[in-house]
């Protein structure tokens, strides 16, 4: 009887060592290919994609193996398809390894392919395959993304995915770049109320010498720089509407929208604003957000309000006319009276430009007006997106001043040149 | 081996009751409710809760009342040999069918968003062999799993929702009335049956140990899980919003897909764990009550021994379902409203009944 029973939990063993084996979803780290991140562009034919696939290698740059692999960090391949997903063993043909979408960061998609009136159906594949996840961030690239792929070297950090990583998170928190989930993008495509804004890039230099005065005021590719680097660039976004690309903010709009939307967040920005006491300076500052915008509506006139309030902390870091800012208030009332009023202008022109362009804003401001219906049927009749151009919106804004910089006395410059 | 009562405490059935309705959370149940009532679906679980009250208290009335017996023994002495057969065999068929239906939704949840490549067969046999397994073993067993697991379920569902509403926006939840109030109302009374599994349940009191700790039980559990479905379905609203919320079929899945902390991505290999242990206890227990009234109906003394082979039907009924996957969620829909009307009428009937033949009084007097 005993003999029995062990024989019976042996079996048992035996057995379950064979289900163990026959994990259908079992595969190994070495032999799987992760992209981190995909291109797409139109293909010739108006039912495919040129899809673009950068594959990181996992072993360049591992501190295990001393970083010692002579493999190059990436690979790239292009290739005409029919979708994201089958698209994955067309690409074995290539590459050795099987295809995954776990480590996905980025999908960047060039600015030709965007407009496209088709393009949504293309992102709907996103949500089909498991492994996408909904927090890749949606890039749109000057040129086509196969060639921006190509050109990008990053320098310092040649490891793809902590390359993306780092650049779009260090854009968001600087205000330069939006953040573009594609939870975010199905939510407001879905949604058809507001603009949904993408990271905006390029590794193509615009020949156009006309570089602004404010030097904020440029999108990706405008930036001049010289120097031994990498090409790409990331600054401003491209603006969504109904799932498909309207057109292009610069970075500085792109501050201005997240100044104006709660929803988004920057929590370095640091610009200059003109110096109300010499025009030919700009006075350095920190830019910080510390409460809600205060948004109230009056849907129910006949020309519908908006009123916003904006409370800022501006933190003065230089000026370079030498006013002495931290010690006289006057001076200081001028600073901020001047400063409200340039940061008052510059979102009167970019709501303007929302209403008279884009016929829809990307503020966020559907969410408050939903607030004010009782019902979905009664807010879809309101129609907010149709509703908005129309609108008065009136612009406050409330500057506070946080700390003065490190040295907050200067020397009077005519003192010292005496 | 040393011999047990095979009975179950209060803690125990509080456990069972909160690990099969509460479970619903985390499948389509949310995307049913989404679908009809948009951003207002938080409002289903209160409001059919509240209404749910009613039945609730004539069962637990009518039960304390013939404490001797259980549920199945009143129906029968109520409705006599005939008409209380058919209404067991209407249980046991509509049990039959939440079986088939929800291990399939199950089995289509495991496939589509975890195991991509494995055969539905085997994540099908699998899950249906571990709950038949924990089902043959009887409701102590499956009592004391499921207390000892709930606190670690419930703490990583707690922390997924908590994690859900960080990232969540509040603005989500408006208009707040979602198609209308009365819209909301309708919807919600016509999907009792949330909480239709309570019914099911009350079929173990013969198993529990002391009759006051069924009562007690059931209304603590039925607290809990109100607040539990409400604060779930809301969380899922604030992170996605209720156009992209009606879309997803399995919002639980897509969210912990979602959240992440800090450096920690992938967070959803730490929730499925959880989920799935909660799933085995969850049919674990439907077999076992299945079993019950298969066992009642056709007068099985031992119907344990029933339950795989039960099992296994069901397991190729669920098969047949699974080919057609995108019909589940409709059926589901449709179960939904035919276990309404039982679990409101059966207890309104049964108290109506007892009130009919004057076995109050007896009792009292």
């Amino acid at each position: 009887m005993k003999k029995h029973k062990l024989v019976y939990k042996i079996s048992c063993l035996f057995i379950l060592t064979l289900i163990l084996s026959g994990c259908w979803n079992q595969s190994q780290i070495e032999e799987r290919a992760y992209v981190i991140a995909i291109g797409l562009d139109n293909a010739k034919d108006e039912n495919q994609i040129k899809l673009t696939y950068l594959i990181a290698n996992p072993e360049y740059g591992s501190q295990i193996q001393g970083g010692g692999t002579k493999e190059p960090p990436h690979e790239i391949i292009s290739f005409v398809t029919d979708d994201l997903t089958t698209s994955r063993n067309a690409a074995n043909v290539v590459i050795s390894k099987e295809i995954t979408y776990d480590l996905l960061t980025v999908l960047t998609v060039s600015q030709e392919f965007a407009k496209d009136k088709d393009f949504i159906r293309w992102m709907y594949d996103t949500t089909k395959d498991p492994e996408i996840r909904r927090d890749v961030h949606l890039v749109v690239t000057k040129e086509n993304a196969s060639e921006f792929f190509k050109k990008n070297e990053p320098k310092l950090e040649t490891r793809p995915h902590k390359y993306f990583d780092m650049i779009l998170d260090r854009g968001v928190e600087t205000g330069m770049l939006p953040s573009s989930e594609l939870i975010e993008y199905f939510r407001i495509t879905e949604a058809d109320a507001d603009l949904f804004l993408a990271m905006y890039g390029t590794t193509k230099q615009n020949d156009d010498e006309n570089q602004k005065r404010d030097n904020d005021n440029f999108t990706a590719g405008e930036f001049r720089y010289s120097g031994q680097t990498n090409t790409t660039n990331f600054a401003g976004s491209a603006v969504f509407k109904e799932g498909i690309m309207i057109g292009k903010l610069t970075a500085d709009e792109t501050r201005t929208t997240i100044m104006l939307n709660d929803e988004l967040n920057a929590t370095d920005v640091l610009t200059t604003y003109t110096d109300p006491f010499n025009e030919n300076y700009r006075v350095a500052t920190r830019v910080n957000k510390t409460k809600r915008n205060k948004v109230e509506m009056d849907l129910t006139a006949r020309t519908p309000t908006i009123d916003v309030t904006i409370p800022i902390e501006i933190e003065v870091l230089s000026a370079h006319s030498m006013v002495d800012y931290e010690k006289d208030i006057s001076k200081r009332k001028k600073l901020k009276k001047s400063i409200e009023k340039e940061i008052r202008t510059k979102i009167e022109n970019l709501v303007r430009k929302t209403q008279e362009e884009f016929k829809a804003e990307p503020f966020g401001w559907s969410l408050v007006a939903r607030k004010k219906f009782l019902t979905i049927p009664a807010y879809e009749e309101f129609d907010w997106m149709k509703s908005y151009p129309d609108m008065k919106v009136n612009i406050k804004i409330n500057v506070t001043f946080g700390q003065f910089g490190r040295q907050s006395e200067l020397p009077n410059e005519k003192e010292i040149r005496d | 081996m040393e011999q047990t009562s095979g009975k179950i405490g209060i803690r125990e059935y509080i456990a069972i009751v909160l690990l099969t309705i509460g479970t619903k959370l985390a499948d389509d149940l949310p995307a049913i409710l989404y679908s009809s009532l948009y951003n207002a679906a938080w409002m289903t679980p209160i409001i059919s809760g509240v209404i749910s009250i009613l039945p609730l208290y004539l069962l637990l009335k009518t039960m304390m009342y013939y404490k001797e017996k259980s549920l199945l023994e009143i129906i029968v002495h109520l409705f006599g040999n005939y008409i209380g057969f058919v209404i067991i065999f209407i249980l046991w068929i509509v049990g039959t069918a939440a079986i088939v239906i929800d291990s399939a939704i199950y089995t289509d949840i495991i496939g589509t968003m975890y195991f991509t490549r494995t055969p539905t067969i085997v994540i099908y046999a699998i899950l249906i062999g571990v709950c038949v397994y924990a089902a043959k073993h009887g409701l102590e067993q499956i009592g004391s799993v499921a207390k000892a697991v709930l606190p670690y379920i419930k703490a990583s569902l707690f922390f997924a929702l908590i994690l859900t509403m960080i990232e969540g926006n509040f603005a989500f939840l408006f208009p707040v009335l979602g198609p209308g109030g009365w819209e909301v109302i309708k919807e919600s009374s016509i999907r009792l049956s949330i909480y239709g599994d309570i019914l099911y349940l009350s079929l173990l009191t013969p198993y529990i140990r002391k009759t006051k700790d069924f009562t007690k039980g059931t209304w603590i559990a039925f607290v809990i899980l109100i607040v539990e479905l409400t604060i779930a379905i809301l969380a899922y609203v604030l992170l996605f919003d209720y156009n992209t919320a009606h879309l997803l079929n399995y919002p639980y899945h897509e969210v912990i897909r979602y959240i992440s902390i800090g450096f920690l991505a992938n967070m959803e290999t730490l929730f499925f764990p959880f989920w799935l242990i909660a799933t085995f206890i969850r049919f674990a227990v439907y077999l076992y009550i299945n079993g019950l009234l298969f066992g009642r109906l056709f007068r099985i003394k031992d119907f344990e021994h029933m339950i795989p082979s039960l099992a296994t039907l069901f397991l190729f009924l669920g098969l047949i379902l699974e080919n057609e996957s995108i019909a589940l969620s409709e059926l589901r829909d449709h179960l939904l409203f035919v276990v309404t009307p039982i679990f409101f009428g059966l207890p309104c009937m049964l108290w109506i009944l007892a009130k009919f033949k004057g076995d109050y009084k007896n009792e009292k007097t």
